[in-house]
C-alpha cells in the first residue's frame, strides 16, 4: 500500500508539467552556477600566479637580502571558494610582510574588481537558498490543498487508505521526486567541474558532497513544511501565498534582522580605533628610542665594519623591545575585539537559525572553508609565515628588519659587482585550508539543525492531516 | 468606458487575498530595508566622525614637514539608505603621502565581514527581486485567466475594442499595485526625516528619480506578466513560463553579462601593477644608490659620509635630496601610466559587462538606480580623481613647508670616522609643527545635475522595454481567442 502511494506520488509529480519547467530551471542554474564558478576560479587563479610572478621579479636584480622591503604574500583561489562563495571575496588577499610588526590584508576581490560587486556571483549559496527553496514550495504547496480541490483526495479515502500511510506515502514520494533528479542536475555540474579541469582533491569532493546534501536537506525542509502548510489550508492559492510569506520571511527577513539587532546589541570597536590606537604607541615609542639613538658609542671605534655591525645590533635591540610592547599592546587590543566580535557574531547567528537558510547558509561556508573563519584563519597563517621570514632575513643579513629600523649598511670600494639574490630561496607562502575535521565540526551542529527541521514539519504534516477534512 | 473596465480591474485587485498578503509583504520589506538603510548610514557617519577625529589628532603629534602624512576618507552618503551599490565594497580611505599613491582601502565588508555573510538588502534590492517577482504574479493570469473563468467571453460579447480592454487591463493592474506602495513609500521618507537624514533638494530629486525609475521597472513586468498571459492558453502554464523568464532576466542575464567581459577583457590585479612598479622603483634606487657613492666617495670622505663642516654637509644633503626627488618623480609617473592603463583595461570591461546585462530592464534600473545615487561603480574613480587633486596640493604645501623649516627636528645624521668614532646626532626637537595651514581633504559633491546624465540612457531602456511589451501584448491580444 505505502509502495503503490509512494510510486503514484512519484509518477505524478515527474509527469507534471510543472515539474518539467521549474525543474529545467532549476537545473540549468544549477549547471550554470557550475560553470560560472569553473571560470571565475581560472580567472583568480592566473590573476594570482601573475601578482605572485610580479611580486618575485620585483626581488630579482636585488644584490643585497637587505635591500628586500615590499615582499607580499597573496591567499590563494581555492576550489570550493568559487562554488561558495561565503566571505571569500570580501576578505583581503594580499599581505606585505616585513620581518616584524602588524600585518593587514587588502584588496579583496569585490573591492579590486568592483564589477562583480555591481552583479554578484551566482553561487551555490545562492541557488540553494533563494531558488531550490523556491522549486520545494512549488512542488510542495499543492500536495494536499491541490488533490482536495481536484477532488482526487475524496476518491482516494474512498478507499480503505489509512490516512497515516497516505500523507507518509505523499511526504516520502514527494521528496524522491524533488532530491533524485536534483541530484542528476547536481552531478551534471561535478562532472562539468572535473570536464573544465578544476583542480579539486579528495577531501574537496567529500566537502563538495556533504554542501549537496546540506542543500538537499534544506529543499526537504521547504518541502515538509509546503505539505505542512497545504494540510493546514484549504485552497491551494492560500497556501501558495502563506508560504511565499514564510519564505520572504525566512530567506530574506531574519537573518538581516539578526545582524542588526546584534550589532546594536553588541559594541565592537572599530578596525580604525584599534589601528590607530596602535600607530599612536607605535609613533610614542619610536620617539622615545630616537631619544636614546644618540647615546650610542660604539666599542669598537677603530673599525668601521664592526662599528656598523654593532650600530645595527643596537638598532635592532631597539626594535625588538619596541615590538614586545606593540606586540603585547596589540594582542590585548586585537582579543578584545576578537571576544566582542565572537559575542556579536553568536548572538547574530543564533538569532538568525531561527530560519533554516542560515544553517544552510553557515554549513555549506563552513564546509567551503569560506565562514568568516576564513579571515582569521588567514591572519594567523600569515603571522606564522611572517615567523619563518624573519628568521630567513635575519640568516641571511644579520637584522630582522621592519617597523621604523635604521639600518646602515657598509660598502667597500670593491672592483666586482655583487651577485643578485636569488629571490626562489625565500621560504614560500603555503596557505593551509581549515582542516575537513574542523569545519566538519563547525557545520555539524547546522546540519543537524536542518534535520531537525525536517523531521518537525514531517511531524507536522502528518498531524495535521490526521484531522484534515477531506471533502 | 474605460474608467469602468479600470475600476473593475482595480476592484477585482483589491479584494483579492493575494492582494492583502502582498501588500503586507512589500510593506514590512520597504520599511525594513530602509530601517537597515539608514541604520548602516548613521553608523557610517559615526564612524567616519570618530576616524577624522583619529586622523587629526595623529597629525597634531607630528613632528617633522618632511614626513607628515594624512588620511582622506570618504563621506557617507544618504542615498546609500536606498541603492547601497558598491559603497560598502569600496574602500573608504586612503594614505595621502609623498611616496604612496592614492589607494582606497579597508572596504565596510572587509573590515565587518559579518555584514557580507548576509549581504544588507536595500531598497533598490526589494524592487529587483520582490517587486518584480509580485508583478509578474500578479498579471500571469490577466488574460488566460479571465478566459479559463468564462468572463473574458462575457466581456466580449459586448462591443468593447481589445485595445481599450488590453490598456485597461493593464492602467488597473498598475493602479491596484502602485497606488498600494504609496503608503509605506511616504512612510519610508517620514523614517528618513524622523532620524534626521541630512539630505538636501538635490538629494530629493535623487530620490524621486529613483522611485521613478522603480516604477518604470515594475511597469515592464507587470506588462511583460500581461503579454506572457496573452501568449498562452492555460494559465498555470503562463505562470511558469512568468517565474522561468522572472529568473532569466533577473539573476541570469546580468550575472552571464559580466561574467562573459571577465573573460573576454583580462585584468590584473591591483596587487600584480604594484609589484611592477616595486620592480620598476628597486631598479631605478639601486641604481641611485650606486651613483650617490660613487658621489660621496669623490667627496673623499669614507663611503657613510663625515662632513667638514655643517654648511658643506647641509649642501650635499640638499644635492641628494634634489637627486632623490627626481628619482621620486619618475616613479610616479611610472605608476600613473600602470594606474591609468588598468583604468582603461577596466572601463573596458565594464562597458562590456553593461552592454551585456542591459538585455535585462533589472540590470537597466540597477545601473541607473546606482548612477543616480553616486554609489555606482565609477564612485571609485571620483574619489581617486579628487583624492590625486588633493594629494598634489598636499605635498606642495607639506615641501615647501619643509623647505622653509630648514634642517629642522626629527632630522638624523649618522657619521663615522676612525679618528672620532662614531656619532649620531637627531636634530633639536622643535615640538609639534604648526598645522594649521594645512589644506583639508573636502569629498567631492554631487549634483542631481550631474548623477542624472549616465542613467538616462538605463532610463530611456526601460521606457523602450516597457513600450516594446506592451506593443507585444497588444498585438498577441488582437489575435487572441477569447473563448
Amino acid at each position: 500500500m505505502l509502495k503503490v502511494i509512494i510510486e503514484k506520488e512519484i509518477r505524478e509529480i515527474i509527469g507534471s508539467l510543472k515539474f518539467a519547467i521549474t525543474f529545467g530551471a532549476c537545473a540549468a542554474l544549477i549547471i550554470l552556477s557550475f560553470y560560472m564558478g569553473a571560470k571565475n576560479y581560472e580567472i583568480s587563479r592566473t590573476q594570482y600566479e601573475a601578482a605572485k610572478a610580479a611580486n618575485m621579479r620585483q626581488l630579482e636584480g636585488l644584490t643585497d637580502w637587505f635591500e628586500v622591503r615590499q615582499h607580499r604574500i597573496f591567499l590563494p583561489p581555492q576550489p570550493l571558494a568559487s562554488l561558495v562563495t561565503g566571505v571569500a571575496n570580501d576578505i583581503g588577499r594580499t599581505i606585505e610582510v616585513q620581518g616584524r610588526g602588524e600585518l593587514t590584508a587588502d584588496d579583496s576581490r569585490f573591492s579590486d574588481d568592483l564589477i562583480y560587486a555591481v552583479f554578484r556571483f551566482l553561487d551555490l549559496d545562492f541557488i540553494f537558498g533563494f531558488i531550490l527553496s523556491l522549486f520545494a514550495i512549488l512542488l510542495g504547496y499543492n500536495l494536499i490543498s491541490g488533490e482536495k480541490e481536484q477532488g482526487t483526495l475524496r476518491l482516494a479515502f474512498a478507499g480503505a487508505v489509512p490516512r497515516h500511510k497516505f500523507i507518509l506515502g505523499k511526504l516520502i514520494g514527494a521528496m524522491i521526486a524533488l532530491v533524485l533528479p536534483l541530484l542528476i542536475a547536481l552531478s551534471i555540474g561535478c562532472l562539468l567541474l572535473i570536464i573544465m579541469g578544476m583542480p579539486m582533491v579528495s577531501g574537496d569532493w567529500i566537502r563538495l558532497t556533504l554542501i549537496i546534501l546540506t542543500g538537499l536537506l534544506y529543499a526537504g525542509v521547504f518541502l515538509t513544511l509546503s505539505v505542512f502548510i497545504s494540510a493546514i489550508t484549504q485552497k491551494s492559492s492560500d497556501t501558495f501565498l502563506l508560504l511565499l510569506v514564510i519564505w520572504i520571511f525566512g530567506v530574506l527577513i531574519v537573518p538581516r534582522a539578526s545582524v542588526l539587532l546584534a550589532g546594536r546589541a553588541v559594541d565592537v570597536p572599530s578596525v580604525d580605533e584599534i589601528s590607530f590606537q596602535k600607530n599612536r604607541l607605535s609613533s610614542q615609542l619610536w620617539q622615545e628610542d630616537k631619544a636614546k639613538m644618540p647615546g650610542f658609542k660604539p666599542e669598537n671605534s677603530s673599525d668601521p665594519e664592526k662599528m656598523v655591525e654593532e650600530f645595527n645590533r643596537f638598532m635592532e635591540d631597539l626594535a625588538d623591545q619596541r615590538e614586545q610592547k606593540t606586540r603585547e599592546f596589540a594582542e590585548r587590543l586585537n582579543e578584545d575585539k576578537y571576544n566582542r566580535q565572537k559575542k556579536q557574531q553568536d548572538l547574530a547567528f543564533a538569532l538568525a537559525r531561527l530560519s533554516p537558510s542560515t544553517s544552510m547558509t553557515l554549513a555549506a561556508t563552513s564546509l567551503a572553508g569560506t565562514s568568516m573563519d576564513l579571515k582569521n584563519r588567514y591572519q594567523a597563517e600569515a603571522m606564522d609565515y611572517q615567523q619563518a621570514y624573519g628568521k630567513f632575513i635575519k640568516e641571511k643579513t644579520g637584522i630582522n628588519p621592519g617597523g621604523r629600523m635604521i639600518m646602515v649598511k657598509m660598502t667597500m670600494d670593491d672592483a666586482e659587482k655583487p651577485e643578485p639574490i636569488n629571490p626562489y630561496e625565500l621560504p614560500q607562502f603555503e596557505y593551509k585550508p581549515i582542516a575537513f575535521a574542523e569545519s566538519f565540526h563547525s557545520a555539524l551542529s547546522d546540519i543537524g539543525l536542518l534535520v531537525l527541521y525536517n523531521l518537525v514539519f514531517f511531524a507536522g504534516a502528518f498531524l495535521a492531516f490526521n484531522r484534515y477534512d477531506l471533502r | 468606458m474605460l474608467s469602468i473596465l479600470i475600476q473593475k480591474e482595480l476592484k477585482g485587485i483589491i479584494l483579492s487575498p493575494r492582494f492583502t498578503a502582498i501588500f503586507a509583504i512589500c510593506s514590512v520589506l520597504m520599511l525594513l530595508s530602509v530601517y537597515i538603510g539608514i541604520n548602516e548610514y548613521s553608523e557610517s557617519v559615526k564612524q567616519y566622525e570618530t576616524t577624522q577625529q583619529f586622523i587629526d589628532q595623529q597629525m597634531l603629534e607630528e613632528v617633522n614637514w618632511v614626513h607628515v602624512e594624512n588620511i582622506a576618507q570618504r563621506k557617507p552618503n544618504p542615498l546609500q539608505i536606498f541603492v547601497g551599490g558598491i559603497n560598502y565594497d569600496l574602500g573608504r580611505m586612503s594614505e595621502i603621502g609623498n611616496d604612496i599613491p592614492v589607494k582606497l582601502k579597508n572596504p565596510h565588508y572587509s573590515d565587518n565581514p559579518i555584514y557580507a555573510v548576509f549581504r544588507i538588502i536595500d531598497f533598490a534590492f526589494i524592487v529587483k527581486f520582490i517587486l518584480t517577482l509580485l508583478a509578474i504574479l500578479f498579471t500571469y493570469n490577466a488574460i488566460n485567466g479571465e478566459r479559463e473563468r468564462g468572463t473574458l467571453q462575457l466581456v466580449f460579447s459586448n462591443s468593447i475594442p481589445k485595445a481599450k480592454y488590453l490598456l485597461a487591463k493593464c492602467a488597473g493592474s498598475w493602479l491596484g499595485l502602485v497606488i498600494p506602495l504609496t503608503i509605506p513609500l511616504l512612510l519610508c521618507f517620514l523614517m528618513v526625516m524622523v532620524f534626521k537624514t541630512p539630505l538636501t533638494a538635490s538629494n530629493w530629486a535623487e530620490i524621486m528619480m529613483i522611485i521613478f525609475a522603480s516604477l518604470l521597472l515594475f511597469t515592464f513586468f507587470i506588462v511583460l506578466g500581461v503579454l506572457i498571459s496573452t501568449l498562452t492558453r492555460r494559465s498555470n502554464i503562463s505562470f511558469l513560463i512568468s517565474l522561468i523568464v522572472w529568473v532569466v532576466l533577473v539573476l541570469i542575464v546580468p550575472r552571464a553579462g559580466v561574467l562573459v567581459a571577465g573573460q573576454l577583457v583580462p585584468v590584473p590585479r591591483i596587487a600584480e601593477i604594484e609589484g611592477q612598479r616595486d620592480a620598476f622603483a628597486k631598479d631605478r634606487w639601486v641604481r641611485f644608490n650606486f651613483d650617490a657613492e660613487k658621489r660621496w666617495r669623490e667627496h673623499g670622505t669614507p663611503s657613510c659620509g663625515a662632513a667638514q663642516d655643517d654648511e658643506q654637509a647641509w649642501g650635499w644633503i640638499q644635492q641628494e635630496d634634489s637627486a632623490r626627488k627626481e628619482i621620486e618623480k619618475e616613479i610616479e609617473s611610472f605608476d600613473t601610466r600602470l594606474r591609468e592603463d588598468l583604468r582603461r583595461r577596466k572601463a573596458a570591461r565594464i562597458s562590456l559587462a553593461n552592454i551585456l546585462a542591459r538585455f535585462s530592464p533589472a540590470s537597466a534600473y540597477q545601473l541607473a538606480a546606482m548612477a543616480i545615487a553616486g554609489t555606482d561603480i565609477f564612485l571609485e574613480t571620483r574619489y581617486e580623481d579628487s583624492m590625486n587633486a588633493y594629494r598634489t596640493q598636499f605635498i606642495d604645501y607639506v615641501e615647501k613647508q619643509a623647505a622653509e623649516a630648514g634642517p629642522g627636528g626629527g632630522h638624523i645624521m649618522i657619521s663615522m670616522s676612525s679618528e672620532d668614532g662614531f656619532s649620531l646626532q637627531t636634530g633639536a626637537d622643535p615640538g609639534a609643527i604648526d598645522i594649521s595651514g594645512l589644506p583639508q581633504y573636502v569629498a567631492p559633491v554631487s549634483h542631481i545635475t550631474d548623477t542624472i546624465a549616465p542613467a538616462v540612457v538605463d532610463l530611456g531602456l526601460l521606457i523602450i522595454y516597457t513600450l516594446f511589451a506592451f506593443a507585444g501584448a497588444f498585438i498577441s491580444f488582437l489575435k487572441y481567442n477569447i473563448r
